[in-house]
């Protein structure tokens, strides 16, 4: 499959940071043992659990509860995501009804994967759930999702593969007063592309993605998210954090599109890049786009390296310098991950950063 | 003790014909200065004489490179020590200007220190508890607001506030010296009051010193200095009792002495 795919190239202007050769390597890697438990993988929370081994649902490590496994038809003519057809999974929630703390957990034996995903909140329905993708290999997903008048759902992934790829594509559509948070931590060894569209449909709506990408070796992750407002009193939010050392390549791509009449809207997005050295790169690319008058849209775009100050106030206190070095970086990314509005869920993505942090300074 | 030294009599900080350059351009030219355990010594001097310099020299920060003599503390090498080594041997370094540091509680970057000092020493690591209690006595007694500790480091704090912080932080670590860049700047006189008498009450001990960097004599009203030193052109250039400070405050530095 591998052999025929038509991946993009760098001559795309939407993938020019894209690091497709990673990408095409996970994919033709043969399967390992990982020696990785999926019950290691799943935070302690009380929610339903799915887990996919390679793409395919394993029912031994999971408890669906409300969330469905199905075989889907994909509409999308996203280059990757169109490739994310067959079994993957749907969550429906009726008007008014929660359901919370579900995760799904991704684990990669090398190979590539595909799955699916959906979720659909009816009016004023809430969801949240956290997304964990570990091991190796291709993982690629698509994740469909449609918020109904009133709908909330705080969504949290982290990608912790230990090398290989993951591309995830969300298409979310946002309906009026709904609110759509989804919050993304790459903190492993893998190439990733964290791709959205989010539409904010509905009068008065709020979407938001962001998170932190932390890269180091000849690592490269990024990011390429476009929110569009098309109705009046719309709200998106947009805060990324990219964390570089040694050669690695973190990109942030981020547009904010107004379309005609979308009145009152207040975009917000910062995007901020951390240089841990001399040798990294990190790209930024804010873009606005805005055909409506009365609008207020906030942005930032910034890479810089540590505050030499701060280090030396840290250090004079008696830290040294790796913990100094690490505590700040904690600090910089802080912002990003604070967004997650569950304490458990922040406390473990923070741990994950902490561990990162650790095994490179 | 070391034999043949009377008790207070011993020197703590040996400064010999200290050189240090900053971006290439030599700013400390020759200082030497000795500090004996149980003295407070305030230096004093015009802007650019080199006082901060001299303070980050002996606290090690990096682009402030020392080119020649040597500093003793407490018999060891000072220089060639890591910064948070310098800390851990007993070296508190007050700031001019505080460092803000969002997303960093205090409390969380003031119970690190502590400890990694603490264990540097070989020490037992403080638990939250003790650590939180010991926080909460050196707020109350510097008249800082206990929700400050709580708050990311100096981040918002006006520059009275700053100063405070940075004499709870004093109190907190315990340090054996302690050099402070011109901590009265900035401060009314309700702050000036309780910054001095932090200092008294937490460095005012037969086993500790300070080098107070000062440029008023405000301070000196507060804290009584045993020697006062005038710092012109990277040296000291003039060595006093308090009268000094006040024939400066009358004079200015430009007579001779
Ligand atoms: N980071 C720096 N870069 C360049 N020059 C500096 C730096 N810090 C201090 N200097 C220079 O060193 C000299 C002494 O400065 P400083 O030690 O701050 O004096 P003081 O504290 O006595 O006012 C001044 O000429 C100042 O311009
Ligand atoms: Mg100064």
């Amino acid at each position: 499959m591998v052999s025929t795919l038509e991946l993009p190239t760098p001559r795309m202007e939407e993938w020019r940071w894209a690091d497709m050769q990673a990408l095409r390597s996970a994919a033709e890697a043969e399967p390992r043992v990982t020696g990785l438990d999926p019950a290691d993988l799943f935070l302690d929370l009380d929610g339903p659990r799915l887990c996919f081994i390679d793409g395919a649902f394993e029912p031994a490590h999971s408890r669906p509860g409300a969330v469905q496994v199905t075989r889907q038809i994909v509409s999308s003519t996203h280059p990757l995501a169109s490739l994310a057809e067959g079994e993957g999974w749907s969550l429906h929630i009726e008007p008014e009804h929660a359901v919370t703390a579900i995760q799904i957990v991704h684990l990669g034996s090398g190979g590539e994967s595909h799955v699916p995903a959906r979720i659909v909140l009816a009016e004023d329905a809430v969801a949240s759930l956290v997304e964990t993708y570990a091991g190796v290999g291709w993982a690629n997903r698509l994740t469909s999702i449609s918020l109904a008048r009133g709908a909330r759902l705080m969504r949290s992934v982290r990608l912790l593969q230990d090398e290989g790829f993951v591309s995830v594509r969300d298409e979310a559509e946002v309906g009026e007063a709904a609110s759509l948070v989804s919050i993304f931590l790459g903190a492993g060894g893998m190439g990733s592309r964290i791709d959205g569209a989010l539409t904010l449909t509905g009068k008065g709506a709020f979407a938001e993605m962001g998170g932190a990408l932390l890269t180091r070796g000849s690592q490269r992750q990024e990011c390429a998210v476009a929110v569009r407002h098309e109705e009046t009193d719309g709200s998106s939010r947009q805060i990324w954090r990219a964390v570089a050392a040694d050669k690695s390549v973190a990109s942030l791509a981020a547009r904010v599109e107004v379309a005609r009449g979308a009145q009152k809207t207040d975009g917000e997005q910062s995007l901020r890049g951390l240089l841990l050295d001399r040798t990294a790169t990190v790209n930024l690319k804010p873009e606005l786009e805005i055909f409506a008058d009365d609008v207020k849209c906030a942005h930032g775009a910034t890479v810089g390296e540590l505050d030499k100050n701060a280090l030396f106030y840290l250090e004079s206190r008696g830290i040294d310098k790796a913990r100094a070095t690490a505590m700040l970086t904690r600090s910089f990314v802080a912002d990003a991950l604070s967004r997650i509005g569950e304490d458990a869920v922040r406390e473990a993505f923070e741990a994950d950063a902490d561990k990162w942090l650790g095994g490179t300074l | 003790m070391c034999p043949g030294q009377e008790f207070g009599t011993q020197v703590m900080l040996k400064i010999d014909n200290l050189r240090a350059e900053v971006d290439g351009k030599e700013i400390l030219r020759g200082l030497s200065l000795a500090v004996n355990a149980g003295e407070i010594h305030a230096i004093m001097g015009p802007n650019g004489a080199g006082k901060s310099t001299l303070g980050y020299v002996l606290g090690g920060r990096p682009g402030y490179a020392p080119t020649g003599g040597s500093v003793r503390f407490d018999g060891v090498d000072l220089l060639e020590l890591e910064p948070h080594e310098r800390a851990a041997a007993g070296l508190f370094l007050g700031f001019q200007y505080p460092v803000e540091i969002p997303g960093v509680s205090n409390v969380q970057f003031l119970r690190e220190a502590l400890n990694a000092q603490r264990r540097g020493r070989g020490e037992a690591a403080l638990s939250g508890g003790e650590f939180l209690k010991l926080a909460r006595a050196q707020a109350d007694a510097l008249g800082m607001d206990q929700e400050m500790l709580k708050r990311p480091v100096n981040v918002g704090f006006s520059g009275g506030e700053k100063k405070r912080n940075e004499m709870v932080q004093m109190g907190i670590i315990g340090p054996k010296l302690a050099i402070l860049d011109e901590t009265d700047s900035g401060l009314d006189i309700d702050a000036l009051k309780a910054v001095g008498d932090g200092i008294n009450r937490i460095m005012r001990a037969p086993d500790k010193a300070v080098i107070l960097i000062t440029h008023y004599q405000r301070l000196l009203d507060y804290v009584q200095p045993d020697f006062v030193h005038v710092l012109e052109a990277g040296r000291i250039t003039r060595t006093g009792g308090p009268e000094l400070a006040l024939q400066l405050e009358r004079e200015g530095y430009g007579v001779a002495a």
